[in-house]
């Protein structure tokens, strides 16, 4: 006993077309897949060459910062250098400004003569010797009083002496 | 009919079975032997692998923090360190050695040679490194790399020259130079303190080294970093004032040169806060070019260095004696005939008579301030010692600080009350001294002296350093009793030439001879003079000590010798710490004033009266204290080479012909 299948042909028409179009299907969704993918991949990579690229840059200005702060640093030290008592006197020197060490040594040299005399010289002779930088009054000292003070003292020791 | 049919099919479908299990069996095989090695690999040979991927991938990089700044308190920089470049050769990686050379003695001017040689030495001995110009700035670099330049070299870092390195380094730097080089003192090129402050808080100055892991790609560029960090150094904020030390340095360099003295110590101190404002020595050196000093100029003898005080060491004595309530200033004292036996040690002095505790202080009077010193007895005296801070480390935040010698009371012999009543058999720093002035100034409170104001770090909020310890060492009223008898000192006493204009000055002279540790004796010709003085006298700002080491010019005596420098001192820093005025201010300007007295002075041997060595059985500062006892100090005082104050002014009279006014300046003794 032999089965024949009939099936119509408008059925197998219909079937065909639901396998063609499933067919379709599946290819869009690994076309999509695919797309997906790749362009995953893409991005990823893409990410990972930027964010190379980012990091290169950070790095360059890191050293950049790094050399800014060194060379404020420097700029600092320089200027503390060139304030310092010894560079302005050199620029104080270089202005014209006579040194006053120099001043000094040159009045000593002058006393050490004038003193070194034993003749003792009038006082108004040696005022030129005198450099005078400001106004001067004349100070009222206690030189008297002192003097007088002495005195007592060499007056209380006669005392002392003679008490004991 | 259809059965082969059927068979060919089963057929078909049976071969399609083999290929396809023979091609899944490859593929097995394969990715079983792809994964057996992936196994060995990553299972055996990990560590080496990786090893290997992170050495072509990263770098480590170590660099040294920059040292910590140390600055003054106007924030003035007095020591900083920047970063500067060593160039060094890889010997291993140059085949050109003299092309290297040549190009790089062009580019920096060196010797071609010599970098040749330097360059085979390290190949020969396989270094790595060889340094070919050490330090060099940033500016230096950049032109070096500019003419180093090898154009098509692919290489991620400079010099773009084969071989050819630079490392990053740091050096110091003190723009002030030899401005209070003392305190500050220096680092060597290690980044270790080796004096002074550098030394002391090497720990919260010291650069940390710091370690840089950087990810690089096949061409050497650092495409990613990370930065491993230790603990920031700190920058030191120090209580000195440069203006103030500037001032101080140079009147001590003036003074300690117009007595053709040995060396010198000045100290500016501020007595209600104990802060150091300015702390001089000379000779001094310049800490950028360390290599030039001389071992005796880097010493701080401020705190190092231990000397007999002579008679500014009064002030304990009387300190004492005021604090037992055992006299008023006004009270009268008798000198006798000048001259005391203790312990068959006969001590003589020139002033004689009765006086005033005031005048004995002023006229510094041996013998006063022996029978003093005896009524306080050894216990006390002993106590008020050590509460003014004698025989123990002030604290100072500087290296090798010494106490001084201050012998324990079983170990003084019968006449040592005496001795150490005239400010001898102790020995103490310049810096201990200042501090018991310092005490008086401050109605009887002792602050520890201190250098360092603060600490700060960039992360946090600036730290004051520690809470400094105040001490009643005596009474508000022996401070006030004491400072009015000081007054005297400068009103009418040994102390005349420090007086101030426009403010009123209280001080002590002092004058000891030096002990000479070879012969272990007292040597006559070596003095140390000093004077320390406070103003305004009432309520004092400021505290100066000067001390002249070996004066060679005058009298020498320390009313003569340091007097003067502390005038200049005090007056120019009274008003530029703006300090009002508490006394008349008078205008005058008289250079010849300043000058010192001619040598001709010496040739009259007139030795400063509270030094004759008949007062000094034993001394202390360069040695310990001995129990050595010199013949000739048990003498007693010959009259012969020493003037009275009488018989001075009148010498000073005839001898100074610059200006009558003058004289009176030059003729008493201490």
């Amino acid at each position: 006993m032999t089965r024949k299948s009939h099936v119509r042909p408008d059925r197998v028409k219909v079937k065909q077309q639901d396998g063609n179009t499933r067919r379709w299907q599946v290819y869009a969704l690994m076309i999509l897949c695919g797309l997906l993918f790749v362009s995953g991949f893409f991005l990823a990579g893409r990410q990972h060459f930027s964010s190379m690229d980012f990091g290169m840059k950070n790095s360059r200005l890191r050293r950049q910062v790094d050399e800014l702060e060194a060379e404020k640093r420097r700029l600092l030290l320089t200027r503390e250098f060139s304030l310092s008592p010894t560079e302005i006197k050199k620029a104080a020197k270089k202005a014209g400004f006579a040194d006053q060490a120099a001043v000094n040594a040159w009045v000593n040299q002058i006393a050490a003569v004038v003193k070194g005399s034993a003749v003792p010289q009038p006082a108004v002779q040696a005022k030129p010797m005198i450099i005078k930088t400001a106004a001067v009054a004349t100070v009222k000292q206690s030189r008297p009083e002192v003097i007088a003070k002495t005195t007592r003292f060499s007056g209380q020791v006669k005392k002392t002496e003679a008490a004991e | 009919m259809k059965r082969p049919y059927r068979n060919k099919k089963k057929n078909m479908r049976q071969t399609a079975f083999v290929r396809f299990m023979l091609i899944v069996a490859v593929f097995v095989i394969w990715i079983g032997g792809i994964s057996v090695r992936l196994v060995h690999l990553q299972v055996t040979q990990h560590a080496w692998l990786k090893g290997k991927a992170l050495d072509l991938r990263q770098d480590v990089k170590q660099t040294r923090m920059l040292r910590g700044t140390i600055f003054d308190r106007n924030d003035r920089m007095l020591a900083t360190s920047v970063r500067v470049k060593t160039l060094y050769a890889d010997p291993l990686e140059i085949s050109d050695t003299d092309a290297t050379a040549k190009a790089v003695a062009d580019a920096l001017k060196l010797d071609a040679l010599q970098i040749a040689f330097q360059i085979r030495q390290g190949k020969e001995a396989n270094k790595k490194f060889v340094a070919i110009a050490k330090k060099l700035d940033d500016d230096v670099a950049a032109k070096a790399n500019k003419a180093l330049d090898t154009p098509g070299l692919k290489k991620a870092d400079l010099p773009t020259f084969t071989g050819l390195h630079w490392r990053d380094e740091q050096r110091r730097s003190y723009p002030y130079q030899s401005l209070a080089a003392q305190v500050v003192g220096f680092s060597n090129a290690e980044d270790e303190g080796k004096a002074g402050i550098e030394q002391s808080q090497d720990v919260v100055l010291h650069g940390a080294i710091i370690k840089k892991l950087q990810e690089r790609d096949r061409l050497g560029r650092v495409y990613d970093e990370t930065t491993f960090e230790r603990d920031l150094p700190s920058d030191i904020v120090l209580t000195l004032d440069t203006g103030i030390q500037y001032i101080t340095e140079q009147a001590l360099e003036r003074g300690v040169r117009a007595a053709n003295a040995r060396s010198g110590i000045a100290i500016v101190m501020a007595p209600k806060t104990g802060e150091i404002i300015a702390l001089a020595n000379y000779p001094s050196f310049d800490p950028n070019t360390i290599g030039e000093a001389t071992g005796d100029s880097i010493g701080n003898k401020a705190i190092q260095s231990v000397y007999s005080p002579g008679s500014v060491f009064k002030i304990v004595t009387y300190g004492s004696a005021l604090e037992k309530h055992l006299f008023s200033p006004e009270d009268k004292i008798d000198a006798g005939n000048g001259t005391i036996d203790v312990a068959n040690h006969l001590f003589s002095d020139h002033h004689t008579g009765v006086m005033s505790y005031a005048e004995a202080l002023a006229h510094s009077s041996n013998i006063c301030a022996i029978k003093t010193g005896m009524r306080v007895g050894r216990d006390d005296f002993y106590t008020m010692v050590q509460k003014m801070g004698f025989g123990n480390k002030t604290g100072i935040e500087l290296p090798a600080e010494t106490q001084g010698i201050v012998r324990p009371l079983n170990k003084w012999n019968a006449d040592s009350l005496a001795s150490m009543s005239i400010g001898y058999e102790i020995g103490v720093t310049a810096l201990q001294m200042t501090s018991a002035f310092a005490t008086i100034a401050n109605n009887g409170v002792r602050i520890g002296p201190h250098v360092i104001k603060e600490i700060r770090r960039s992360d946090e909020q600036p730290k004051t350093v520690k809470q400094i310890q105040q001490t009643q060492v005596v009474t508000a009223e022996t401070a006030r009793d004491l400072k009015t008898m000081l007054r005297q000192v400068v009103l009418s006493g040994t102390g005349r030439r420090a007086q101030l204009n426009g403010y009123t000055v209280a001080g002590k002279t002092g004058t000891a001879w030096k002990f000479d540790s070879k012969t272990k004796s007292i040597d006559s010709s070596k003095y140390i003079s000093s004077f320390i003085g406070m103003s305004p006298a009432e309520n004092p700002e400021i505290i100066v000590a000067v001390v002249i080491d070996e004066p060679k010019v005058g009298t020498r005596d320390g009313g003569m010798v340091a007097a003067p420098v502390f005038r200049e001192i005090a007056q120019q820093i009274l008003q530029e710490m703006k300090v009002a005025p508490d006394a008349p201010v008078r205008q005058e300007t008289v250079v010849a004033k300043d000058i010192p007295e001619s040598p001709s002075i010496k040739k009259t041997n007139n030795k400063p009266s509270e030094n004759r060595p008949e007062n000094v059985k034993k001394q202390v500062g360069e040695a310990p204290i001995g129990n050595q006892k010199p013949k000739d100090v048990r003498k007693p005082a010959t009259k012969k080479g020493v003037l009275t104050g009488k018989a001075t002014a009148a010498l000073t009279k005839r001898l100074d012909p610059l200006d009558g006014k003058r004289t009176e300046e030059t003729k008493f003794e201490t």
